[in-house]
């Protein structure tokens, strides 16, 4: 157990530094907690707005920064809209890390193909980060990401920096394109058609919204992956990320702390998955 | 029954006296026609009701309140005493506490109530219509979670206790009391027998609990359909059921978190933000209430999830019976194998 959850629901303060405009529904949040925040990739946290309400987010920077950690939210509903008004000095509250992440040592030594799909390129992010530093362990990384529009491609940069990776290469499409956009057009899934992958010596990790998450993974089954290869960060509606509130049970899982990180064979057949 | 003790009335009663001024004790007492947990004072020792089935409110709501602020409360401090839970409320506390004392995050507040409660159970010497504890493994009189456990027989309370913490207890405050005369004993192990084969004989048709989860497995959609009809989402069914645990936490100024239990029997529970809820129709959230009790929970836990105290049928302003639901299919499965 960390120092952080010996009183499980107090928070620890942390704040607002900095405000990163990443598309028109993304900001990522830079916060500096008050003491050192340690994380594995994939973990999350419960993120709180005094007297308003608290909401999970997996962090997007890198495992291996403690001084620092980063939040890229999507303005989706009641407490994300409020976080998005917020300024730099601002405080907030982190409980956590809770959860499984993913399984780095399953990764080493293969090929590792990360699918992404919308703000599903937050948590995936962290993950980069993490493997590029440990980049000597892995074969390669093809990354795969999709979205809407090419205004809701976020982490423009971060996408040029990786494109000079050694061992990484990057491909992206949206859904419908305009003038500006010289990558591909259509589903995120169609990007399988075009890459090189030698399936048994790969790891899959998709992470997006559900819709997409089902269409990669059908895909992937099709290409070979055995079910225990691909790995999925599950969104479920989540209270206390402890293992109590039951509000993300799934099956027989607590998502937020059996998963929620989890390999398609350990869920495929529990309830509404998808959902 | 290992019976230690047996106490006279009034003897019990100067001991209570005693206690009420270092414990906050709880005890059943009858509020129209139905028994509920109360707070004992000097005045209203004699009130007390023995050996009766279940207060209304399950024993749960003594360790996870309603409503009760999580970060700062004083409360679960209080040394207490808790008198009168039935069996199947204090084997509940099982599961309670693998899900509240387990060892990655134990909870504060829950941990508090339990280690500062001494819970004195009692047998029960009636029942009500849909107790069926024995269905599932229990028996109608307390064999876990309790400290000590109190029978009345002709006027003499027979206490016996089951934990060190009710052994020091006896020893602490009912140290000179007499042994049981052996006809009073028998004639208590004797109520536990005629009890047991009550129920038992009134649930006969009802699958025991390790077969129960086959039979929710089984019910399609028609089943959900037709149980759920009568079904307006109140809740009653989870607030009032010893082992239902689920929450929201309420975020307060400073930082506070108020914890509100919480049930899947409303809508929203599973909500997400893109507004995905794969339990909006009703017989789906009605559906997901026995699978949690009778298919995922015995699963994931070694404590049975329904302790068969029978609350949820009673509570039901839509009549709904969960025992009439079982009956049914099992009969069904019967036929089928
Ligand atoms: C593990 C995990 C990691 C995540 N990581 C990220 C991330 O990195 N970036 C990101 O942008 N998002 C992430 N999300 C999603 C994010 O948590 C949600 O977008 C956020 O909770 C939405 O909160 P809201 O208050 O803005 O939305 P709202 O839609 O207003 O919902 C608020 C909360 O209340 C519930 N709710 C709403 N209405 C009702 C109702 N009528 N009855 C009961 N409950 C209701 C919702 O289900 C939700 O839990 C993650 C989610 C999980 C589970
Ligand atoms: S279900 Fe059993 S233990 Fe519970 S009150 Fe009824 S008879 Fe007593
Ligand atoms: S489900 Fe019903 S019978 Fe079972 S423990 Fe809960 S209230 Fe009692
Ligand atoms: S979020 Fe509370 S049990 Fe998972």
């Amino acid at each position: 157990m960390n120092t952080a959850t010996l009183d499980l629901y107090t928070p620890v303060k942390a704040t607002l530094t900095k405000v990163i405009e990443e598309s028109p529904t993304i900001k990522t949040f830079v916060l500096k907690p008050e003491q050192e925040f340690h994380f594995k990739t994939g973990q999350f946290i419960e993120l709180a707005m005094e007297g308003i309400g608290e909401a999970p987010f997996t962090p997007s920077s890198s495992p291996l920064v403690s001084d620092q950690i980063e939040v890229t939210i999507m303005k989706a509903g009641f407490v994300t809209e409020k976080i998005h008004k917020l300024s730099e000095g601002a405080v907030l509250g982190i409980r956590g890390p809770y959860g499984r992440g993913y399984p780095l040592e399953e990764m080493y030594g293969k090929q590792v193909l990360v699918m992404g799909g919308g703000c599903g390129f937050a948590p995936i992010r962290s993950l980069l980060y993490n493997l590029e530093a440990e980049k000597d362990k892995i074969k390669k990384l093809t990354f795969c990401y999709g979205s809407k529009t090419p205004k809701d491609c976020i982490y423009k940069d971060y996408i040029d920096h990786l494109r000079a990776v050694d061992k990484f290469e990057v491909f992206r499409s949206v859904d419908k394109a305009d003038e500006t956009w010289e990558e591909r057009e259509g589903v995120v899934t169609n990007l399988l058609d075009e890459i090189k992958i030698n399936v048994e010596e790969s790891v899959a990790v998709v992470v997006g919204p559900p819709i997409m998450m089902k269409f990669s993974v059908q895909k992937l089954l099709e290409l070979g992956f055995p079910g225990h290869k691909i790995l999925l960060s599950l969104e479920k509606n989540m209270s206390c990320g402890l293992g109590k509130c039951g509000h993300c049970m799934m099956g027989k899982y607590f998502v937020c702390k059996d998963g929620p990180v989890f390999t398609y064979e350990e869920i495929k057949d529990q309830p509404d998955i998808w959902k | 029954m290992e019976t230690l003790v047996a106490i006279t009335k009034s003897n019990w009663k100067s001991a209570l006296i005693n206690l009420i001024d270092e414990y906050v004790v709880y005890a059943p007492y009858r509020f129209w026609n139905q028994l509920e947990y109360g707070r004992v004072t000097k005045d209203n020792i004699g009130d007390i009701v023995y050996n009766q089935p279940k207060p209304s409110s399950p024993l749960k709501s003594l360790f996870l309140p309603i409503r009760e602020n999580v970060v700062n409360s004083s409360q679960p401090a209080q040394k207490r005493i808790i008198m009168g839970a039935p069996a199947c409320d204090l084997s509940a506390l099982s599961i309670l506490d693998e899900i509240y004392l387990n060892h990655d995050y134990p909870d504060p507040n829950y941990m508090k109530y339990r280690e500062n409660t001494i819970l004195i159970g009692f047998d029960c010497h009636t029942t009500n219509e849909h107790c069926h504890c024995t269905s599932y493994g229990f028996h109608p009189y307390p064999t876990e979670n309790s400290d000590l456990v109190i029978s009345l027989i002709d006027d003499n309370f027979l206490i016996s206790a089951q934990s060190d913490k009710g052994l020091s207890f006896l020893e602490k405050y009912l140290s000179n009391e007499e042994q049981a005369p052996d006809e009073q004993k028998e004639k208590a192990t004797e109520i536990r027998e005629n009890i047991e084969h009550d129920l038992r004989e009134k649930n006969k048709d009802l699958p025991d609990y390790d077969k129960t989860g086959e039979v929710v497995m089984q019910c399609g959609d028609d089943i959900w359909d037709r149980y759920s009809d009568t079904c307006v989402s109140c809740g009653a069914c989870s607030a009032i059921c010893p082992t239902c645990s689920c929450f929201l936490l309420i975020e307060r100024p400073e930082f506070e978190k108020v914890r509100s239990l919480d049930t899947c029997q409303y809508p929203g529970f599973e909500r997400v933000a893109a507004g995905e809820d794969p339990l909006r129709p009703l017989p789906k959230r009605f559906r997901n209430r026995y699978m949690c009790k009778y298919v995922w929970k015995p699963e994931k836990f070694q404590s049975k999830a329904c302790t068969g105290c029978g609350r949820c049928i009673e509570a039901c302003i839509g009549e709904i019976n969960k025992n009439d639901l079982f009956k049914e299919q099992f009969k069904n499965l019967s036929i089928e194998a």
